[in-house]
C-alpha cells in the first residue's frame, strides 16, 4: 500500500516529524494565548478554564488528538535517532562540525526527551488535576523557586528545540527558496522566542508576586 | 623564491581488509613542501613506506584536479579537509601548519565499507543512479541542439545540481551518513529539466527507494553535507527532492 511504504521511507518519516511538529507549534500558540490571561489576573485565567472545560467535546477531541500528534512525534523521532546511530557503524576519531551553529540540530533528541519529560510532570500536576481550582494550583506552585525554575529551563529547552525544528520543518516541506530565506531565518529566531517570552515570564511574575 | 616547508606528525586508519577491524598508526614527516597538494604528501609517505619494507597507504584518486569525485578522506574530523569547496586533491599542506598532527580517516558509514586503510566502496551511490539517474530517449535522428527552449534560470540550477561529482563527503560528513544530498542533487538536476519531467515521478520513488535499501541514515537537516561539499551543491536540492517523493507519494 502506498501510504505503508511512505511512512517507511526515510522522506515520509521526515515528513511525519514536520506534520506533527507544526500541529505541536499550533497547539503552543494556543496554549500561549491561553495563558495570556495570566497577565491581566488569576480569575480570569480561572474564567477562561471553566469556559474551555464547559465544552467537553471539544476537550475530549483536542486532547486525544494532542497525545496522539505528541505520540507520533515523540515514537518517530526517537526511531530516527535509532536508526541514524546504526547508520554510521564506526565511529569516527575526530568529531568536527564543518558549521558553525549545530548545537540545537545536534541535541533535538536530547531537548525532546527533557520536553517529555517536563510534558509528563506537568500534565499530572496541572492538566489532569482540579480543573475547577486551576488558578490556586498554578499560584501555589510557581510559589516555589524550584518549580519556577523547573518550568524556565524546561521553556529554555523548548525554545532551543523550536529553534532547529521550525526551520527543520520548512526545509522537510520543501520551502527552501533564496526569495524567502532570510525572512525563514529570522523567523527561527522570532519564533522561539516569542514562546520563550509569553511561558517564561508566567513563572517569573508570579515569583516576584505581581500576578493580581 | 624559496618555498615553505612543514614537518607533520600523521595518525591514519589502517584497515588490512573488509572483513578485519583497523588501527590508527602515527608517521613522522619531514620537510614536507607546502605547495604540495594533500595526496603528493601522502605520496612521500607511501616512498617512504616501501622504502622501508611497509605496506604503504591504500587511497583512492584519479585526475588529482578536483573533477572526477574519486579521492576523499576525512581530515581531522572534516571530509575533504578544512578548505571549503575543495576536494582532498586539491588541499593544498600550505593550510597545514609545521608541527601538526593530522588525523586521516575514511569515510565512515554503514553502506560505504571500507576495503582498505582510507579506500572505501561507494557502489551505493552507482545504485541509486542505476535505480533511476537517467531519461529515456528514444532512438532515431539526433534532436536539434535548442529545439526545447530551456529558461536560463533553470538551466542554471540544473547544472548547479549536475556538479555532483558524487565522492560521498555528504555521506561521510552527514551526523546520520545520509546520503540525501547526493540523491537531492541527482533527482534536481533531471527533474528540473523538460527532458527529465516525463519520468519524474517514477524516479523520486525508485531513486528514495534504492538510497533506503542500502542503509543510509535519514537526513535531520544538520546542513552539514552543504559545508563540505567539495562543489558546494546546496541543501536546497533536498528539499526539492522532499517535494517531488511527496508529490510522487500522493499523486502518484
Amino acid at each position: 500500500m502506498w501510504f505503508v511504504s511512505f511512512v517507511k521511507s526515510s522522506i515520509g518519516k521526515k515528513w511525519i516529524m514536520a506534520l506533527s511538529g507544526s500541529f505541536l507549534t499550533l497547539f503552543l500558540c494556543s496554549h500561549a494565548a491561553g495563558n495570556a490571561t495570566l497577565f491581566s489576573s488569576i480569575s480570569l485565567f480561572q474564567a477562561y478554564a471553566d469556559q474551555l472545560h464547559s465544552h467537553p467535546l471539544i476537550i475530549s477531541v483536542f486532547s486525544k488528538g494532542l497525545t496522539l500528534t505528541f505520540a507520533v512525534h515523540v515514537v518517530t523521532g526517537s526511531l530516527l535517532f535509532l536508526q541514524n546511530r546504526k547508520a554510521r557503524n564506526q565511529r569516527y576519531k575526530v568529531k568536527t562540525r564543518a558549521i558553525s551553529n549545530s548545537q540545537a540540530s545536534s541535541t533535538m533528541i536530547y531537548s525532546g526527551l527533557f520536553i517529555l519529560l517536563f510534558i509528563v510532570i506537568h500534565t499530572s500536576v496541572v492538566s489532569f488535576g482540579d480543573h475547577g481550582k486551576i488558578g490556586v494550583t498554578i499560584s501555589e506552585m510557581f510559589r516555589s523557586f524550584f518549580v519556577s525554575m523547573f518550568y524556565i529551563i524546561a521553556f529554555i529547552g523548548l525554545a532551543i528545540h523550536l529553534s532547529h525544528g521550525f526551520w527543520s520543518m520548512l526545509q522537510t516541506f520543501g520551502v527552501n527558496h533564496p526569495s524567502y530565506n532570510s525572512l525563514i531565518s529570522r523567523l527561527t529566531y522570532i519564533v522561539p522566542l516569542f514562546f520563550l517570552l509569553i511561558f517564561g515570564t508566567i513563572p517569573l511574575l508570579f515569583l516576584f508576586g505581581m500576578v493580581s | 623564491m624559496t618555498t615553505k616547508s612543514i614537518d607533520l606528525s600523521l595518525e591514519i586508519w589502517r584497515q588490512k581488509d573488509s572483513r578485519t577491524t583497523g588501527v590508527f598508526e602515527s608517521y613522522q614527516l619531514k620537510s614536507i613542501s607546502a605547495d604540495m597538494s594533500f595526496l603528493e604528501m601522502l605520496d612521500v609517505l607511501n616512498e617512504k613506506l616501501t622504502r622501508e619494507g611497509l605496506d604503504p597507504v591504500a587511497f583512492d584518486h584519479d585526475c588529482r584536479e578536483g573533477i572526477c569525485g574519486m579521492c576523499g578522506a576525512v581530515v581531522n574530523g572534516i571530509a575533504h579537509g578544512p578548505e571549503p569547496e575543495t576536494t582532498l586533491c586539491q588541499l593544498h599542506m600550505r593550510h597545514f601548519c609545521n608541527g601538526d598532527t593530522i588525523v586521516i580517516e575514511p569515510f565512515r558509514s554503514r553502506a560505504f565499507p571500507i576495503r582498505k586503510d582510507l579506500i572505501v566502496d561507494r557502489s551505493a551511490l552507482d545504485r541509486i543512479i542505476q535505480a533511476g539517474g537517467y531519461i529515456s530517449v528514444n532512438t532515431g535522428g539526433a534532436p536539434d541542439g535548442n529545439a526545447i527552449p530551456i529558461p536560463s534560470a533553470t538551466a542554471e540550477l540544473a547544472m548547479d545540481a549536475a556538479a555532483c561529482i558524487g565522492c560521498g563527503a555528504c555521506v561521510a560528513s552527514c551526523p546520520n551518513g545520509a546520503a540525501m544530498l547526493f540523491t537531492g542533487a541527482k533527482i534536481s538536476q533531471l527533474s528540473l529539466l523538460p527532458q527529465g519531467r516525463p519520468e519524474r515521478k517514477e524516479r523520486a520513488m525508485a531513486m528514495v527507494s534504492a538510497m533506503d535499501k542500502e542503509g543510509f541514515g535519514n537526513c535531520t537537516n544538520e546542513r552539514e553535507c552543504e559545508a563540505v561539499c567539495p562543489k558546494g551543491i546546496s541543501i536546497r536540492n533536498i528539499a526539492r527532492m522532499n517535494r517531488e517523493f511527496v508529490k510522487a507519494s500522493f499523486f502518484g
